[in-house]
């Protein structure tokens, strides 16, 4: 059963199934039942563990899978109604970078080390249809003034090594922006800045938002922060989405991995006190069982979490979703 | 009076010469007793890593002295003989870069066993697999490389490594910032039972959350020196110096949802 999507869904993930094909064999499964949407001008996080298959459920929203080997298998990726899943690059080159900006974990990567601030900015400003060499200058210096660097006209004529961290991350800001999209999808792009720098960049990040009412995807690990500056999170466990709900749910998480997830959080314990860690390890890619995957690591595990497909999700409350057959026994847990 | 554990005294850290001249580390003294966890935290660039290379003696300091129970261990860059460094051991950010590809973690922990203690093979292969079974190692990962690993277990058996030559202090330097949050809460719960059993841990670490948690001292270090210290909860709940307040107001919270307000965003742009 799929819960109702409301109106607003800009972007409607179901079903999602991303794997790598192989040869003589079946295809190794990354992400298997992926089931979120993402609203209008609000901030979504998705956390979950390394290897939880966040970074390809992005890549597909970009239409990036192939350049990793992946692609998608099944399921339905639809931007504004438009269906993405199984797009040719033609008609990607009219979603990514144009009505979907993307910002990476490392700005150095992300950024052209050869090139000017300017001449990467310009690029991304042509593609919006702007043209002629003064009105792309302009419309850069606007775009630099907006992510708030200072000089801008000095930025635009330096190179990515001539720029700290934090300013590297707010020209990849810029560059999202360019375009004017719908969407932004920042994968972990405050991981390995100091937490000063990532204050700065959360701010900016929510400051354009609200200008521009673009929607923002934000991939973290980082449970805190996705806790303090999203409206509505998603939790990947093992390629799959077990619970997603507005923030303040979640506080009353309704699925015991969110539930583990939130003990474990450092910020959260009295000093010294003895830590809870969730058991096991994440099943690894390819050895997902059947029945819930996260069932080696429940405690509160049944005979019938081990059997079936992975369970569905369903709501418990208005916009609360989770995968686990026994929510009322999470409570317990907490 | 019982001289500390382990001390630094008036250290310095010049790199580069001539215009070049970088003061990694500025005049810096801290001290550390027995069985005591403190914390240095500071941003990058700040000089806290170059500080603990120093007290582990990979680095040498252009002045000041290292000193383990009140007797020097180098001073400036004349180290003193017979001086026990294995006493100091250290932790590193990254324990893919820092542990050997090709050896299993059996043979890593079992190699710093016998540095310790000259015994037969198998002697030290058992010490080993104890140590690495108090990490939560079990004998079968340990026979795994550190690909074979998943990076909570790497950090625990870089620990492992640096507890198998039975040291009085282990320094850290961001062990956290490279694994997941639940593989985190389990290495600070070891370091935690290391604590009460009496090591000495120095934790640098740019996460405040695990500084708060795990360190009953705090040093703040701000381009090379530290711009104040004290016990770890006064400091977070009474910062004294600006520096310290602007981290903390930093410290992810319901404020970033606000645009441009504290004085974060304003002292930063004009």
């Amino acid at each position: 059963m799929q819960p109702i999507r409301p109106v607003e869904s800009l972007l409607v993930v179901e079903n999602l199934r991303i794997g790598i094909p192989r040869r003589w064999r079946g295809p190794l499964l990354l992400v298997d039942k992926a089931d979120f949407d993402l609203r209008r001008g609000e901030m979504l996080g998705l956390v979950g563990e390394s290897g939880s298959g966040k970074t390809m459920v992005c890549r597909s929203i970009i239409g990036t899978l192939a350049r990793r080997g992946a692609a998608v298998l099944s399921g339905s990726i639809r931007l504004a109604g438009v269906e993405l899943a199984h797009a040719g690059e033609a008609l990607w080159r009219t979603i990514r970078g144009r009505r979907v900006g993307y910002i990476t974990q490392s700005a150095l990567a992300g950024l052209n080390p050869v090139m000017s601030i300017g001449m990467q900015l310009g690029e991304a400003i042509r593609q919006s249809g702007a043209s002629g060499h003064a009105a792309v200058r302009e419309r850069a210096l606007e775009l630099l003034e907006k992510v708030q660097i200072r000089r801008p006209r000095v930025v635009l004529d330096q190179h990515p090594h001539q720029l700290s961290g934090g300013m590297r991350q707010r020209v990849m800001i810029a560059c999202a922006l360019a375009t004017r999209p719908d969407i932004i999808v920042a994968d972990e792009p405050t991981t390995g800045l100091d937490v000063t720098v990532q204050a700065e960049i959360m701010r900016l990040l929510r400051r354009v938002q609200l200008e521009t009412g673009a929607a923002v995807l934000l991939v973290s690990h980082d449970l805190a922060l996705i806790d303090a500056v999203c409206d509505r999170l998603v939790v990947m466990h093992a390629g799959t989405c077990v619970e997603s709900g507005a923030v303040d749910q979640m506080a009353r998480p309704q699925h015991p991995y969110t539930a583990a997830l939130n003990r474990s959080r450092i910020e959260l314990a009295p000093a010294g006190s003895e830590l809870v860690t969730i058991r096991g390890r994440p099943p690894a890619v390819g050895g997902w069982s059947p029945g819930c995957r996260f069932a080696e690591r429940c405690e509160i595990v049944a005979d019938d979490c081990r059997s079936g497909p992975h369970p569905p999700l369903r709501a418990v409350a208005d916009g609360h979703l989770t995968a686990c057959l026994r929510p009322h026994l999470v409570e317990g847990l907490r | 009076m019982k001289p500390p554990l382990l001390s630094a005294t008036d250290i310095s850290v010049t790199f580069g010469s001539g215009d070049a001249r970088v003061r990694a580390v500025r005049d810096i003294s801290l001290s550390v007793g027995d069985g005591e966890s403190v914390g240095i935290v500071g941003e990058s660039g700040s000089g806290k890593s170059t500080l603990a290379r120093v007290l582990v003696g990979l680095e040498s300091p252009e002045a000041g002295t290292v000193a383990l129970r009140g007797r020097p261990i180098f001073s400036g860059s004349q180290a003193y003989p017979g001086a026990s460094r294995r006493e100091v051991q250290m932790v590193f950010q990254d324990p893919y870069t820092s542990l050997n590809p090709r050896m299993t973690a059996l043979a890593t922990v079992s190699e710093a066993v016998r540095f310790r203690r000259r015994c037969p093979r198998a002697e030290a292969d058992g010490l080993a697999l104890e140590l690495l079974g108090n990490m939560g190692i079990g004998a079968q990962d340990a026979r795994k490389k550190p690909r074979q690993l998943s990076g909570g277990q790497r950090q625990r058996v870089s620990v492992a490594r640096a507890l198998a030559v039975e040291p009085s202090v282990l320094v850290a330097d961001e062990p956290t910032s490279a694994i997941d949050q639940s593989a985190q809460a389990q290495l600070l719960n070891l370091f935690n039972g290391l604590l009460r059993r009496g090591l000495a841990i120095v934790l640098i670490s740019h996460s405040l959350a695990v500084i708060r948690y795990l360190s009953s001292r705090v040093y703040v270090m701000r381009d090379g020196a530290f711009v104040e210290h004290g016990p770890t909860e006064r400091v977070f709940t009474d910062p004294q110096h600006e520096y310290t307040r602007m981290l903390i107001a930093s410290i992810p919270s319901k404020a970033l949802r606000a645009p441009e307000a504290g004085a974060l965003a304003a002292s930063r742009v004009p």
